[in-house]
């Protein structure tokens, strides 16, 4: 599992905008999976950990799905400890190279973003 | 309580809505056992940790056998058999009192109302499973136009439109119900059937109790069943 960062927000009952969401669930899941094979429930709590609120089942499993599908992640079933098994998700080289390049993205995005809503800016920046 | 049986309603919508879609059999068994083990953890009742089962189904974007497989494998042998069940019926009342078979056009159209029905049946489908009174209204149809083309049924040659000798119709229709029979037999007794909803832990299929097998077998003689209980009637009231 992927190791946690003292700055980000772990906030309980966070209501992030669901189209905010949508958008980068895909690339914070493939995050999750970083440190070694999970499973749903870790995955949520890790997501809900580090600020994103409670993903719910109905959301998170398509997505995983879909990767699936799209080869970026693999399944296995693995039986528990004196009770029913888990569905481990693992990332493969494809789900990796992904996640690194939707990371740089997303970096390149926020930085922008930021750049551009930073209040000190000058008005005369804005203006075409 | 409540939960669980709230849980196994959905549970059961589930599966019947990747049904629709035509998913494989291995993965509903996974879908199932995957949904099942999140909500061991969560402690939440499905309809709330992952919305209609509906709508969940639809989300998961499970590639779907071609459309025609079921209808290849399932409905036209369904429609074939009653249809030899439908003519096993007219002919064993004209054979039973050596009679010739009459038939007349109104009759004929009576007795393709259901056989036309099933036929249909890729296109409506999905109504029938998700709304009771579909099914019934459509079973309804086809009592009513069986009853109707036995009160339509020629009584004099004169009338009729065709009259034939019914032996080669009876035995021609009720060696078509067994080879059906047979083949779905043989079918439904494969281990290796794409079909079945497997467990993705232990290996098992869902529904491989002995009462699911004898029900399959039940379903797979109905017709020759039927047709020896008509036989049967035909004889007592000859």
């Amino acid at each position: 599992m992927s190791t946690s960062t003292p700055d980000v927000r772990a906030t309980d009952g966070v209501d992030w905008p669901s189209d905010w969401l949508r958008a980068t669930l895909g690339f914070l899941a493939l995050r999750a999976l970083s440190g070694g094979p999970s499973y749903g429930y870790a995955i949520i709590s890790e997501l809900e950990r580090h600020g994103f609120g409670a993903i719910k089942g109905g959301t998170l499993y398509p997505l995983l799905t879909r990767y699936e599908a799209a080869g970026l992640l693999t399944t296995e079933w693995r039986a528990g400890d004196g009770g029913p098994g888990r569905k481990y998700f693992a990332l493969t080289e494809q789900g990796r190279a992904e996640l690194t390049r939707l990371s740089a993205d997303w970096r390149r995005f926020v930085a922008s973003s930021v750049h551009y809503l930073d209040p000190e800016r000058p008005e005369k920046e804005i203006s075409p | 309580m409540m939960q669980q049986t709230s849980d196994k309603k959905w549970f059961d919508e589930l599966v019947v809505e990747l049904r629709l879609r035509q998913v494989h059999g291995s993965a509903i068994g996974d879908t199932v056992a995957s949904a099942r083990e999140l909500l061991r953890d969560t402690g939440q009742p499905a309809e709330e940790a992952f919305g209609p089962a509906r709508d969940y189904a639809a989300a998961l974007e499970f590639p779907a056998a071609p459309g025609h497989d079921w209808v290849r494998q399932a409905l036209w042998p369904s429609l074939l058999g009653l249809l030899a069940f439908l003519l096993f019926n007219q002919a064993v009342t004209a054979w039973t009192q050596q009679e010739l078979l009459l038939v007349s056009p109104a009759q004929l159209a009576l007795l393709a109302t259901p056989v036309v029905l099933v036929a249909l049946l890729p296109l409506y489908l999905d109504a029938v499973v998700r709304r009771l009174w579909v099914g019934i209204a459509i079973a309804a149809i086809c009592a009513v136009a069986g009853v109707l083309s036995a009160v339509v049924a020629p009584t004099q040659p004169s009338d009729a439109w065709l009259a034939i000798d019914p032996s080669p119709w009876l035995i021609g229709t009720a060696l078509v119900m067994v080879v059906l029979s047979v083949r779905n037999t043989v079918r439904s007794s494969r281990a290796a059937d794409d079909d079945e909803i497997i467990d993705p832990l232990s290996g098992t299929t869902a529904g491989t109790g002995a009462g699911a097998r004898i029900l399959v077998h039940v379903t797979n003689w109905l017709f020759p069943v039927l047709a020896l209980a008509m036989l049967g009637l035909a004889l007592a009231l000859r």
